[in-house]
């Protein structure tokens, strides 16, 4: 009986940790694929790469875990990135100023997300569908089409710079977002809330949580992560145009997938959304180095998604299987 | 017309924990109208289930146009002409009438629309009604929608017609344009087996009536040598089994007073509960109670009406509200509104009061885990740890972590809806000794269940709601089942 549960508590183990050890296992394999993959210069680069995707798909999450979806958070991007280009190179704005109106924008296109779900009492995935057309048009219209090039040095920082020499501001951006966010969700009430409300609007309505707020702080928070992540990239690219930033959506979406986070809400964790972006990076990364096509990655990847996706549906008909047996 | 048409036999079906029919034995006559009459819980739905194949019995046999069965099916039972027109309906509200009246039997490999329509029409026609066949079943009134319930049954060519509470959504004159259908029905030779709670359709409509009682089949009577006073008789004809524990006398101080409340399917409901009361709610199925809990709890829009409770008015708008005047709720549904069946316990005893477990800005772990100890323990939660997922608990235990939930809010006056529906009997036990323990200690407490026996053991004071109305009150000495039947059924 011992012995057993000490195999039960290994195996869950596994299965806990399942996605961490399928990253390890891509990295040792592209190691030994490829001798420039392991050097700080190459994982610096996936960490630069990948930073914008972390931060907005910790603002998908919280909308994710809350048991709605966010399907407009490339266009959005798209606009807050334009808006505050414009901002800074049309209308003379001081840096500081227009990063900060971006994020407000930023917040501004979250609530409208969520106010629409409330009113409408659809759910946010057909919402923000239409949602998403809406904030694609507004950013044609507030780039006139055309890409501002140039960006201000200090707005570049952002994406390009280093902190004392050798930390990618990026990167520390990302940090910082990644630990207030598992902060929230793992010490705070407001935490508990947006799990509870994922796992069960009803009972979370009828255990006096405030729903409606709840709603609209968890959109609030995913727009200003997602402004916060637009910033980052268009910096990085040094120029804004409104064909940046679409797309990001189904990258988010796949990574928090692969990262644990149900499409049905009420679970995830920020550790495991990280390990799903970085699964995905370093696929791009270790097949770019090996020599595989663009197209042959996006099979590649998407395989994966769906063996993840597998493997998550047999390991939560197993898990009941043996909870049954301990019961017994 | 005494010929019968169909005979149940020594009918037993037992789910884990009830029996919910109990030897049952049956016999329908062709072209009668049968009503079934029961409780709630009594056994009619078990029964007609498995008239129409849905569920087959443990033991006994069915022998329809003279054939014996002791397993059946939905096919079997459609062969024989045996139809049953749900309370819900079963009709694809995106298609049409004609559509939904030939579905699943559509002749040939194509639709012919002309054919379907024609189709319909005609059994329209003979049903003396108009509805317009191409009209979307979505656009179509309550009403009739289940007139076309019943076409879809008449063009299967049913012999035997099960309606479950055919009147439940229906107004006065709709219910009489049903009867003449039904009449029709009788006149054709089709046996119909209906099933209602209100007492006056089945002396309008009924020639005979079957009583059922905790599973078992009691009398079968002639609706002409018989009355309404006989048949609640039957209906209740029962002596308290179990035993209740019993709590101090309550004090004269009013902790939740209700004023002429209306809302969802509540008009104008008044009453108060005191300090250490437990004031049962009866009522059928459909009568309004959990509606009238949730508007006093806030989870509904109260359109008018005022709430005291402790003699404050208080301004309840969201369950958050009622939860801060000290009002806590017990909901029906445990797995839908109560749990949060994927947390640990722990994390769903503490969901409602986690704003009070925190130190600084965060939650303050140790509080939360001495919260969800002291309540495992006061309740007796059977679990090897707080940080067990709620699923993995038995209804009992799952039950007691939604008690524990909106215990630990503090609140003095409690709605349980429900409290003990489908948990074990020693749960059951834990559970009213709690509820004492808490009447003792001065909580009032509103206790709505569909269990008869629960209803007369626990409560100190009886309300019965009948339509989202207040039909009458019963204090302790004027307890009786027929009393509380009658007034339920919306006599007076």
């Amino acid at each position: 009986m011992q012995k057993r549960r000490i195999n039960l508590s290994v195996i869950s183990l596994l299965e806990k940790y399942a996605i961490f050890f399928v990253l390890i296992g891509l990295i040792i394999l592209f190691s030994i694929l490829s001798p420039y993959f392991l050097t700080v210069q190459n994982l610096t680069n996936v960490f630069v790469q990948q930073s914008y995707v972390i931060i907005a798909a910790v603002g998908l999450s919280f909308v994710m875990i809350s048991g709605g979806m966010d399907l407009s958070i490339g266009y959005q991007m798209s606009l807050t990135g334009v808006s505050t280009a414009v901002f800074m190179k049309w209308m003379n704005i001081p840096v500081p100023t227009a990063i900060v109106l971006g994020l407000l924008l930023g917040i501004l296109l979250g609530l409208f997300n969520g106010i629409a779900a409330i009113t409408l009492k659809v759910h946010p995935l057909i919402v923000t569908l239409g949602t998403m057309t809406v904030f694609q048009g507004l950013s044609y219209i507030v780039s006139k089409q055309s890409v501002i090039m140039n960006l201000d040095p200090s707005f570049k920082y952002i994406g390009q710079g280093y902190l004392f020499g050798f930390l990618p501001v990026s990167v520390v951006l990302m940090i910082l977002v990644v630990s207030f966010a598992s902060f929230i969700l793992r010490k705070t009430f407001v935490g508990r809330y947006v799990y509870a409300l994922g796992g069960n609007e009803e009972a979370s309505h009828l255990a006096g949580i405030n729903v409606v707020r709840t709603k609209l702080l968890v959109f609030g928070l995913c727009g200003f992560f997602v402004a916060l992540s637009s910033m980052v990239l268009f910096a990085r690219s040094g120029s804004a145009a409104s064909t940046t930033g679409p797309g990001t959506e189904f990258t988010c979406m796949t990574a928090a997938v692969l990262g644990g986070i149900s499409f049905k809400g009420g679970e995830g964790t920020m550790w495991g959304l990280v390990t799903g972006v970085l699964i995905l990076g370093i696929l791009s990364n270790g097949m770019q180095l090996v020599g595989m096509g663009t197209y042959a990655q996006y099979i590649v990847k998407g395989f994966v998604l769906l063996a993840a996706v597998g493997f998550d549906t047999f390991q939560k008909s197993s898990s009941r299987r043996t909870k049954k047996a301990m019961a017994v | 017309m005494d010929e019968v048409i169909l005979s149940l036999r020594n009918i037993t079906k037992t789910y884990p924990g009830v029996k919910a029919l109990d030897n049952v034995s049956l016999d329908f006559r062709k072209g009668e109208v049968h009503a079934l009459l029961g409780e709630n819980g009594a056994g009619k739905s078990t029964l007609i289930k498995v008239i129409s194949g849905a569920i087959s019995p443990d033991s006994g046999e069915i022998i329809v146009n003279g054939q014996s069965h002791s397993q059946f099916n939905p096919h079997v039972a459609k062969q024989n002409g045996i139809e049953v027109i749900y309370q819900e309906f079963n009709l694809i509200s995106s298609l049409s009438a004609a559509e939904n009246i030939s579905l699943g039997e559509e002749p040939g490999r194509f639709v012919n629309y002309k054919l379907m329509n024609q189709k319909a029409v005609e059994i329209f026609e003979q049903m003396n009604i108009s509805i317009d066949p191409n009209a979307l079943i979505r656009d179509l009134p309550c009403s009739q929608q289940q007139i076309v319930e019943i076409a879809k049954a008449v063009s299967r060519k049913a012999r035997i017609l099960i309606m479950d509470e055919p009147s439940a959504p229906l107004s006065v004159s709709e219910v009489a344009k049903m009867f003449d259908i039904v009449r029709k029905f009788r006149a054709d030779g089709v046996t119909v087996i209906y099933i209602s709670h209100r007492m006056d359709e089945i002396f309008e409509i009924a020639d005979r009536v079957s009583v059922m009682r905790d599973g078992c089949y009691v009398d079968t009577v002639e609706i002409s040598k018989t009355s309404r006073k006989e048949l609640i008789q039957l209906m209740v004809g029962r002596d308290l089994k179990e035993s209740y524990p019993s709590h101090k006398p309550h004090t004269n101080e009013v902790a939740l007073e209700v004023k002429n409340i209306c809302g969802k399917r509540s008009y104008d409901i008044s009453f108060s509960v005191f300090k250490g009361e437990i004031l049962g709610v009866a009522g059928l199925v459909g009568a309004g109670r959990t509606e009238m809990a949730r508007l006093i709890y806030g989870a509904d829009k109260l359109q008018s009406g005022h709430i005291f409770v402790n003699g404050k008015a208080v301004n309840i708008r969201l369950p958050s509200d009622a939860i801060h005047a000290g009002v806590g709720l017990i909901p029906e549904d445990r797995k839908q509104q109560g749990c949060f069946l994927d947390m640990t316990i722990a994390w769903n005893m503490t969901i409602a009061n986690i704003r009070k477990l925190l130190k600084g800005i965060v939650i303050d772990r140790s509080r939360e885990r001495k919260q969800a100890e002291t309540y495992t323990n006061l309740l007796g939660i059977k679990t090897p740890s707080i940080w067990q997922k709620v699923k993995n608990l038995s209804g009992g235990n799952q039950q007691k972590v939604v008690l524990a939930k909106t215990l630990a809010t503090h609140s003095n006056v409690l709605i349980f809806d429900e409290p003990t529906r489908g948990i074990d009997v020693g749960a059951k036990q834990e559970i009213y000794t709690l509820m004492c323990d808490l009447a003792d200690k001065g909580s009032g407490m509103i206790m709505i269940t569909s269990d008869m026996e629960e209803l007369l053991g626990m409560s100190d004071r009886i309300i019965v709601l009948a339509e989202g109305k207040l039909a009458g009150t019963l204090e302790k000495a004027e307890f009786s089942q027929s009393r509380i039947l009658e007034l339920a059924a919306g006599y007076n």
